[in-house]
């Protein structure tokens, strides 16, 4: 030992006056990082993605923290959508530290489903929900996401009911009754005179619908409205139906063949925004959040657009669909499971809450006895004084199931596979018949489900025989 | 003479920080990636020994070969157009007539000081079908050229390959420039009172003498070529692209370890890759060497 400090104290004499201040900045930052770590936070952490839902949290978490049985202070984080999905997942598979309450998007909750059912992140709620009889206070379909194997994992923080959003300025200009149409066939029937070139430059103007081969959420939401979908109730693939191929045989004929009516415009994009304000497109499918971004992000367009239901499928058939969806969770490592749970029921089953979600989103509460709430009647100047709130409710019991299936974006991924399959075959043939369209939308369905297949059947984790899982 | 006289361990003492960082950081890192191959995993910590599954599975992934297939076209599109503009950019810049050498210099070499990321957010707006730049200057320029023509969905490789284009020609002309720079202009002097004309000194004279520069931007580009991810990643909107179209090995990767959490059908795709990359840097070496 002698011998080594010796040797060490010679080759530290060595060393320049630079070298020797960087080797001792070294030793002194690692001594402070080994004694002074930081030290665990007292309390709970809840996190979410959305800024606008910690405004509104804000308020309640101070209410519940100065509560006298409040066993411990709640802290509400703001991370992006990214890194909380990043971390989460990252908390989940390798025990990195992470919340005690946490908001997450319908398909990063479905990854969290992907290995075996002890596995699972979050804490299964199942019994805690029957007990206490949640499921019959949120509306009835829209826990389905949230439900993996028959284990329910969270609370629903929305419905997302899905409606037409229409450039009611254009549309009733042209002297169009928006309220004649019923179904998909009306409204290509009575819009498609509107699809021209106006100024005479030789391009189409306006175009009836956002909807491409290229936005697999909304084939799916279409499918769902139909009575379709891509998974049964019990996750089994389901995506070769004659419902699901009907529908993608008639997206498809309205993207392509001689005179197509809709056109590509992703949502949340820049540029989407200027063709809705410059009237390139005259219709939209609407969920709820989606009504509440037009009206913060493009604030110029107020007066212009209104709401109507969703054309259905066939005379007397559903009006609605559904996209997108947010559960709360709670973490196997939460902390204080106790104080997590009852934090969650006290945000998600405010009424105060509910009614600031309403009015700063315009998403509207799952809790149904909130919905008559007189916030949801309150006439919206971006829609023309609709009562939007009222319109969104009103089709939100009728809102489609949905399936949890960890593979559900693969199937999106395979769904577009299979429509720019049966794209490229209208395009040589744009005179296909729809009889023939919809055998060929069937055999691609049946391609693209094989694939997906393929790959779920190589997940030991969902097989319910398989053993030696560490 | 120095006195050697110290204790045995003063070597291995002096040694010992290398081979610690290297067996902790790199040694066990490549062991363990061997062994989760092998595996099935949900993550870290649940995992299932399930022998060359993985591997059997990737023969037949559809989406495995779509990725190679990618990645192949894009490296030769890499080899065959970039290589050959930075050389053409670096020929011109290296003749003696031309002037301001240093500032067409860094006005090429300045895209690869911008970061693929920036490069991916700035061609996803360029290419916007819609509103896109190119769409807009092409219908100004032809008549009747269609309204949103789809660069992001139906040219998604030409569409990344020219992004690259902007990216790299640049950084490739400055190794062709400086080997350019290196050739001796006696042999050229020489050659062209012999009676050279201009193609046959840069055929006989100017590639030999590059050759061994050239050899190395050849394998670089390769092997960036099979790595290629940050910039289809941003270009296609952090996806694949419809049908896949702009699916990369390391996209594949990305997508199987951390966002499906199969660490070990990951590994078994990053092994085919390391593969791929060895076998092309070894028949880079061979044919180099032959040369």
């Amino acid at each position: 030992m002698r011998n080594f400090l010796e040797m060490a104290v010679q080759l530290f004499k060595t060393f320049s006056l630079g070298v020797r201040v960087v080797l001792a900045m070294a030793v002194l930052s690692s001594l402070l990082l080994l004694f002074f770590s930081h030290p665990d936070r007292a309390g709970l952490d809840f996190w979410t993605f959305s800024k606008t839902h910690v405004v509104m949290y804000v308020p309640e978490t101070e209410r519940w923290n100065q509560r006298a049985d409040a066993r411990e202070p709640v802290r509400i984080s703001l991370l992006s959508g990214e890194s909380l999905n990043r971390r989460i997942l990252s908390s989940f598979q390798s025990d990195t530290p992470g919340p005690d309450a946490v908001e997450v998007y319908s398909s990063i909750a479905a990854q969290c489903f992907k290995g075996p059912l002890q596995d699972v992140g979050f804490v299964d709620l199942t019994e805690k929900i029957r007990a206490e009889g949640l499921a019959s206070k949120f509306n009835k379909t829209s826990l389905s996401p949230w439900i993996s194997r028959g284990r329910n994992f969270g609370l629903p923080h929305d419905v997302h009911p899905v409606v037409l959003g229409y450039r009611a300025d254009i549309i009733e200009a042209a002297g169009i009754d928006m309220s004649a149409i019923e179904t998909w066939g009306d409204f290509v029937r009575v819009l498609s005179p509107l699809v021209r070139d106006v100024d005479g430059d030789g391009y189409i103007d306006h175009y009836l619908l956002n909807l491409w081969e290229t936005q697999p959420g909304l084939i799916e939401l279409l499918m769902l409205q139909a009575g379709g979908s891509l998974f049964d109730k019990q996750d089994n693939l389901a995506m070769d139906s004659d419902v699901n191929a009907k529908v993608l045989a008639t997206i498809v004929s309205w993207t392509t063949g001689w005179r197509p009516i809709a056109t590509n415009a992703p949502e949340e994009d820049a540029t989407s925004n200027k063709m809705r304000q410059e009237g390139y497109i005259l219709c939209n499918l609407v969920p709820d959040w989606l009504a509440g971004m037009w009206e913060i992000y493009t604030p110029n367009m107020a007066g212009k657009y209104k709401l109507m239901p969703l054309p259905a499928w066939e005379r007397g058939g559903r009006r609605v669909s559904v996209l997108g969806g947010t559960m709360v969770g709670i973490p196997r490592g939460a902390r204080d499971f106790d104080t997590a749970w009852n934090f969650v029921k006290h945000l998600y089953l405010s009424r105060e809450v509910a009614r600031q979600l309403y009015r700063k989103t315009r998403i509207i509460s799952p809790v149904v006895e909130f919905w008559s709430d007189p916030v949801y009647d309150e006439p919206v100047s971006f829609f023309g004084d609709q009562p939007i709130g009222k319109i969104f409710i009103k089709y939100a019991p009728e809102v489609p199931e949905r399936s949890s299936s960890a593979y559900n974006s693969l199937a999106l991924n395979a769904l577009t596979h299979a429509a720019l399959k049966l794209k490229a075959l209208v395009a040589n043939e744009p005179d296909m018949a729809s009889g023939r369209m919809r055998s060929e939308a069937k055999s691609l369905l049946t391609e693209a489900q094989r694939t997906v297949a393929r790959q779920m059947a190589r997940n030991v984790f969902l097989k319910p025989t398989v053993r030696g899982a560490t | 003479m120095r006195s050697t006289a110290h204790p045995w361990w003063v070597p291995y003492f002096f040694v010992s920080p290398f081979a610690l960082i290297f067996l902790v950081f790199i040694s066990y890192p490549l062991v363990e990636s061997v062994l989760l191959s092998f595996e099935q995993t949900y993550g870290p910590k649940t995992s299932v020994f399930i022998g060359m599954d993985n591997f059997r599975f990737l023969l037949k992934d559809e989406r495995f070969w779509t990725a190679v297939k990618n990645n192949c076209v894009f490296a030769l599109a890499s080899l065959g157009l970039q290589l050959t503009l930075s050389l053409g950019l670096a020929v011109l810049l290296n003749h003696p007539k031309v002037k301001a050498k240093a500032f067409f210099r860094l006005i090429l070499y300045a895209p690869s000081l911008v970061g693929t990321v920036f490069v991916g957010v700035l061609f996803n707006l360029i290419f916007h079908a819609h509103d896109g730049l190119l769409n807009s200057f092409l219908r100004s320029i032809i008549p009747g050229f269609p309204q949103d023509f789809p660069w992001l969905q139906n040219y998604v490789m030409t569409a990344i390959v020219l992004s690259s284009l902007w990216l790299y020609v640049g950084y490739n002309m400055v190794f062709f420039l400086a080997a350019l720079q290196n050739v001796e202009q006696e042999l050229n002097e020489a050659a062209a009172i012999d009676g050279a004309n201009a193609w046959q000194r840069f055929v006989h004279i100017t590639i030999p003498a590059i050759a061994p520069i050239a050899g190395f931007v050849v394998l670089m580009s390769l092997i960036g070529s099979f790595q290629l991810f940050e910039l289809p990643f941003i270009l296609l909107g952090r996806s694949s692209g419809p049908e896949d179209r702009g699916l990369t090995l390391v996209m594949y990767l990305y997508e199987n370890g951390f966002q499906v959490g199969d660490l070990g059908y990951a590994s078994a795709i990053g092994w085919v890759l390391s593969i791929i990359l060895i076998i092309l840097a070894v028949a880079q070496r061979l044919m180099v060497r032959e040369d």
